[in-house]
């Protein structure tokens, strides 16, 4: 089976390719031996005033420009336009990405700078005027790719890419005839002219780029790679640990069991008596209020202390107790509401018990231990004494 | 540009003045026939080393960069050198097809073809390593800026990532300028192709192209545009990966002629190479009327420039450390010459300016045996330079309870060889595949191969007045 | 080739003198009234001449070595300009004298409070300067003679063998060109400020000086040319290849200095950045941004399209722009340890300008009144004159 289909293969390569070529004429194309005489019939067909002629070379000839009378090319502008599209682009996706989207501090430099800036953008700049250059040369400005030219498959294309020179003269040009245009291209010296005909697809499609289908089809594979390739990259990129062991290493996790230790714990526990550094354990801890009436406010008064008890008090307190004390916190409603803290009883309470209450909790009150520290909540109770005598001040209290 | 003894006569480009037709059958000729037995071999050593790096790079995604012999206080050492090296490679093909282009110097399209396609493989091969290093390459998509659901963007502060910009801009400018080049010679191999399925693979790939005027015409401007952007982008891209090590303050690495040091030093290691299989090869396929003596000469003229400021660079380099009076530069340098890596530093100093220096003599300069040794030690040298730079100047920086010294690994080795394998796979696969000597370009610089005439369009009938 | 010989016009001398006239009443009068500021001055615009003179003579070098034709044709001119050589060292004299005022090296009791400057006294003392200079001077003057005899002997003889004589010169003056520029601008600009360094200093000033020895060719060069002292050949084209050199000079010479400027602003040690922090001070910073802006990017744009490589009138404009871009370069190094508040820019220094200006024309007046503007039996003269874009 194998052999069949080598043996077809072979058969289809060494097949003949020549399309048929229609009845309709495309052009006279002249072959000349030197560049000197190309150059002399390509002024003169020009001189005629022919529009739709072009010359042929194996390589280009130095003066056929100036020689056909062609115009500069525009190549040129159009990528530098694309240039400093990129340029801006560049210095734009820099400055909003780190500048404004994304802030690091790197190294204590400015969010965005210049100078760092500088390398991307120059090769932003030079991609683009580089991909742009190419590509209008070739499709824009050449209409290539076109295979099916009338010309391609031609002797005369066999010669003019090889070591003759050519010019071709369109039939569709307003001055084409066909005995002067023939008896012009002899008197420039052409060794020989051969008809081109068009081929019989010329005729019947227009342009197979813009044939349903072909558009169809593009539109399919568009789709399919993005979303081939919007799938595999975030899979790629999220979803894979193609070799995870050195990230998923062996380890025991806090409370899991440890086979190293006759007791099978996985965590330590610490000697008895052994305390932690900068720890002092709260010594009152489930004592009846007489004995904590013993503690007493260690911190000043001072302005600052005050202010960061308000501060203190505000964060933590407040929510349930208000800013005032008086109960009338945001969480009303949702939580049951505290007592007023400018009761006979917490006026009367000493600042130990205060204290307590803060680090232990009390009814539905949690401890407190773990958010405030031991001298922001000294702090807090020189606030609320202020609190309490602001809401119970005597004229004595006034300003004199 | 070369002259006979005159002074007045610019020494032919292609030698015995062959037919514009036989220029084409000895170029096509290696596309054409069956390869030859020494081409089977070397594709067969290639093959092997590229192999023997494919599993060392295996090894490494398998279990980690912990393969490799970097460690602190070395944490870039094989995987960075390769990196330097291979971009540099790159430089030269640049060189010659962008840089004498703009300077009118026509011997470079002897050569230029082969060159560009060097720089594609070898850029290829660089881009290799960074990605490797970073030790988990599945996740280089996040070097580029793309929008992403962790709501991160890439840190455009980094000369790291200025690297991935500069690389891929000069690969894609690289292979639209090779490609473009080769576009005509594609239509010369479909017209002259004998069989169907060549002829399609060619027809297509040439694009229709028809050699015609007006096409010549914008697609010589677009080859000169490529090549003025392609010049300051090679500039661009060998001192953006000296940025790498230039904007840290590592004595050895933070010195501000970095840049055009790492130019120089990448299109002198870029023509070492280019000279080494260019050598080979025009010996190989016949070759030697279109890739001349001259051709040679004038290369190792270029080896001599670019090894004299290299050389430069190595001295002001030194003498700044000593100058800036600075005892941790100094250390750095000092520790080049002396420390336990001074054989590295020696290397490095003979093979890049002491022995390119005898090129001096013309008769060296024009001798092929000599020539090859020559540009092999510069090869040898010029990634014994990266190795200085790299790691001798991180195994010993300012703390000495931290030093350290580097032994490289077998897997190390095998990726560099593994290096090798790939370059020289994809350049002995380009050899039979396309034309090695851009066809229409030698073809218009042939004798003759120019109208000696310029005129205007004209109606006065035939002209025969000369202007 | 058609040429005859024409001397230039009267107008030239007069320019001449009178700029020289005018420079050194003004430089004398800056002299008694503040010496310190006029020996800036004047060193600004020394070093202004160097990259002329011996820019000029490195272009020549660069010509034979890369088998150059497009500027035979215009080599006379890069001799005439590269012909201030010899004056260099008595125009140094000035500078000699008043060397305490510019180096703060010079002085012993500096020296002995400051380690790093005892680190470096080695190399910064002022018996080793006289020797560097000496050197220096000898090596330029030297080859300046040796490619000038060659060059000027051909119009006699002609023939190659002077042709290769100086291709032999250039290669060794290719590299002592490169070394004495280097060390000359550390030694004349680098040790203003003692403590700063940079490797990348000397390349700098190598970029800097061909762009301006390229621009003042390429102004004396289509000046000669629009007005028939070059002989009936010379067309447009034949200019096209100063304005992509100047093209490609000006680039390079940006990215000299942006890689530079990026590198130490990058690394921001301070032994390297207050020599940058000095020219960003006070009204320096404009200066710093301006100079960007006329020594890249006008110039950048203007050269850009190849319409202007083939116009002389452009041409002619943007090497005068660039003449003084490179003077302002200058400037930016070297004054700003004058300076140190603020950009300024006096009668003092116009005046030193008029008197190197002056100078450069009279030189150049007297060389060409003796030989011929072109080299006329030249080898390489008929390719050069051949020269076609296409």
């Amino acid at each position: 089976m194998i052999k069949n289909l080598i043996n077809k293969i072979k058969e289809f390569d060494s097949s003949a390719d020549v399309e048929k070529r229609s009845n309709k004429l495309f052009g006279f194309a002249a072959l000349y031996n030197t560049p000197n005489e190309v150059i002399e019939a390509a002024a003169s067909v020009a001189g005629k005033g022919y529009q739709k002629f072009d010359a042929y070379s194996p390589y280009p000839l130095h003066g056929m420009d100036s020689a056909m009378g062609l115009g500069k090319t525009k190549v040129g502008y159009f990528a530098f336009t694309f240039g400093i599209t990129g340029t801006f682009l560049a210095l734009l996706m820099i400055g909003w990405m780190n500048g404004i989207d994304f802030q690091n501090i790197i190294g204590g430099k400015p969010f965005f700078s210049l100078p760092p800036s500088i390398p991307i953008t120059f090769e932003v700049t030079v991609l683009l005027t580089g991909i742009s250059a190419t590509l209008g040369m070739l499709i824009i400005f050449n209409k290539l790719p076109k295979i099916n030219s009338p010309l391609n498959d031609t002797d005369f294309m066999k010669n003019v890419t090889s070591d003759k020179y050519g010019i071709v003269i369109n039939a569709d040009d307003e001055l084409f005839d066909e005995n002067d245009t023939k008896n012009l291209l002899l008197s420039t010296g052409a060794y020989s002219i051969d008809n081109i005909y068009y081929r019989e697809s010329n005729l019947t499609t227009k342009t197979p780029i813009f044939e349903k289908k072909f558009i169809m089809a593009i539109i399919l594979t568009a789709i399919a790679t993005a979303v081939i390739s919007y799938f595999t990259l975030n899979w790629v990129l999220y979803d894979t640990q193609p070799f995870d062991w050195m990230w998923l290493q062996k380890r025991i996790d806090s409370q899991s069991e440890s086979n190293f230790f006759p007791n099978k714990f996985g965590m330590r526990e610490p000697v008895n008596g052994t305390v932690a550094r900068g720890f002092m354990p709260y010594e009152y801890k489930g004592m009846p209020d007489s004995m904590v009436k013993l503690l007493s406010n260690p911190l000043p008064i001072s302005k600052k202390v005050l202010e960061r008890g308000q501060d203190r008090f505000n964060i933590f307190c407040s929510p349930c107790h208000g800013y005032q004390g008086d109960g009338e916190g945001r969480l009303r409603g949702q939580f049951p509401k505290p007592p007023t803290l400018h009761s006979e009883k917490v006026r009367n309470w000493t600042d130990g018990n205060i204290y307590h209450v803060i680090t232990n909790g009390q009814n539905v009150m949690p401890s407190y231990a773990e958010q405030v520290s031991r001298d922001d909540r000294w702090a807090i109770i020189h606030y609320i004494r202020s609190l309490q005598r602001s809401h119970n001040a005597s004229d004595s209290d006034l300003p004199k | 540009m070369s002259f006979d003894s005159t002074y007045t006569k610019e020494l032919p480009l292609v030698e015995n003045n062959p037919t514009l037709r036989q220029i084409d059958d000895a170029i096509l000729l290696p596309t054409q026939i069956k390869p030859l037995k020494g081409w089977w071999i070397a594709l067969g050593l290639s093959a092997t080393a590229l192999l023997i790096g494919a599993v060392a790079l295996g090894l490494t995604f398998y279990y980690g960069i912990g393969m490799w012999g970097n460690n602190q206080p070395v944490g870039w050492a094989f995987g960075i050198v390769n990196f330097v090296f291979w971009i540099g490679i790159g430089h030269a093909g640049t060189l010659i097809s962008a840089i004498l282009l703009l300077f009118r110097q026509k011997w470079r399209t002897g050569i230029a073809r082969f060159a560009e396609a060097m720089t594609i493989f070898a850029v290829m091969t660089a881009g290799i390593f960074p990605v490797i290093h970073t030790g988990r390459p599945w996740l280089a998509g996040y070097l580029i800026p793309l929008p992403n659901q962790n709501g991160v963007w890439v840190n455009f502060l980094s000369p790291l990532l200025w690297d991935v910009f500069a690389v891929s801009t000069y690969f894609t400018i690289s292979f639209l300028f090779w490609s473009i080049g080769l576009i005509p010679d594609i239509a010369l191999m479909r017209d002259r192709a004998t069989t169907k399925i060549k002829k399609t693979i060619y027809s297509v790939l040439s694009l229709g192209w028809t050699n015609s005027n007006r096409n010549w015409s914008n697609y010589e401007r677009a080859y000169l545009i490529l090549a003025g952007i392609s010049t300051p982008l090679v500039l661009s891209v060998h001192s953006i990966v000296s940025f790498d090590f230039a904007v840290s303050v590592l004595p050895g690495w933070h010195t501000t002629i970095f840049p055009p040091y790492f130019v120089a030093g990448a299109i002198f290691s870029g023509f070492g190479m280019v000279s080494t299989v260019l050598i080979v090869v025009r010996k190989a396929f016949g070759l030697q009327h279109i890739i001349t003596m001259n051709h040679l000469d004038t290369m190792n003229k270029i080896l001599l420039a670019t090894s004299t400021m290299v050389g430069y660079s190595y001295m002001m380099e030194f003498f700044i450390a000593w100058y800036s009076g600075n005892p941790f530069e100094m250390f750095a340098f000092a520790n080049r010459v002396l420390g336990p890596y001074n054989w590295a530093w020696s290397i490095m100093v003979s093979c890049n300016v002491l022995i390119p220096q005898l090129f001096w003599f013309k008769k060296i300069r024009r001798s092929i045996p000599v020539t090859l040794v020559i540009v092999l030690l510069v090869n040898v040298g010029m990634w014994f330079e990266r190795f200085v730079i790299i790691v001798i100047s991180l195994h010993r920086d300012f703390l000495p309870s931290s030093w350290g010294i580097f032994y490289p690994t077998i897997t190390d080795l095998s990726l560099l060889l593994g290096s090798f394998g790939f370059f020289f796979t994809f350049l002995l696969l380009f050899l039979k595949t396309f034309p090695l000597v851009s066809i229409s370009e030698v073809k218009g610089v042939t004798e003759g191969a120019q109208p000696t005439i310029h005129l205007h369009p004209h109606s006065n009938g035939y002209p025969k007045e000369k202007a | 080739m058609d040429y005859q010989r024409k001397p230039l016009p009267k107008k030239v001398g007069t320019i001449g003198f009178t700029l020289l006239g005018l420079g050194l009443i003004l430089t004398v009068i800056s002299f008694a009234v503040n010496t310190q500021r006029a020996l800036f001055d004047y060193l600004w615009m020394f070093m202004f001449m160097v990259s002329i003179g011996v820019g000029s003579l490195g272009m020549i070098a660069m010509e034979y070595l890369a088998g150059a034709t497009w500027s035979t044709p215009f080599r006379r001119v890069s001799e005439f300009l590269a012909s201030i050589i010899p004056l260099l060292p008595i125009l140094v004299i000035p500078i000699l004298i008043g060397m305490h005022s510019l180096y703060h090296w010079t002085h012993p009791e500096a020296v002995a409070a400051d380690k790093i400057l005892q680190w470096k006294s080695p190399y910064l003392n002022i018996t080793f300067f006289y020797i560097r200079l000496a050197i220096y001077f000898i090596i330029w003057i030297l080859f300046l003679i040796l490619f000038l005899r060659n060059s000027q002997r051909q119009d006699e003889t002609g023939g190659a063998e002077s042709t290769k004589k100086n291709i032999k010169l250039s290669a060794p003056f290719a590299i002592l060109f490169l070394l004495t520029l280097t060390f000359a601008a550390f030694d004349f600009m680098m040790s203003l400020e003692p403590h700063w360094f940079s490797t990348m200093f000397g390349v700098s000033y190598f970029a800097g000086t061909v762009l301006c020895s390229f621009a003042v060719a390429t102004f004396c060069t289509i000046t000669l040319g629009e007005n028939g002292y070059l002989g009936k050949g010379i067309r447009k084209e034949n200019y096209y290849s100063f304005g992509a050199l100047m093209f490609a000079f000006d680039i390079f010479w940006a990215y000299i200095a942006f890689s530079q400027y990026m590198l130490i602003w990058y690394a921001d040690i301070p032994e390297e950045t207050f020599w940058v922090l000095m020219r960003m001070k006070g009204s320096w910073a404009y200066a710093s941004i301006g100079l960007v802006i006329f020594n890249f990017v006008i110039p950048f744009l203007v050269l850009l399209p190849r319409s202007t490589k083939v116009s002389p009138k452009l041409l002619k404009g943007i090497s005068i722009w660039l003449l003084f871009a490179h003077a302002y370069d200058l400037y930016w190094i070297i004054m700003p340890s004058y300076y140190k508040e603020g950009f300024y820019f006096g009668w003092s220094e116009l005046g030193a300008m008029m008197l190197a200006v002056g100078i450069i024309i009279t030189v150049f007046r007297y060389r060409a009144s003796r030989t011929n503007l072109v080299p006329i039996r030249d080898p390489k003269l008929e390719s050069g004159l051949n020269f076609h874009l296409n």
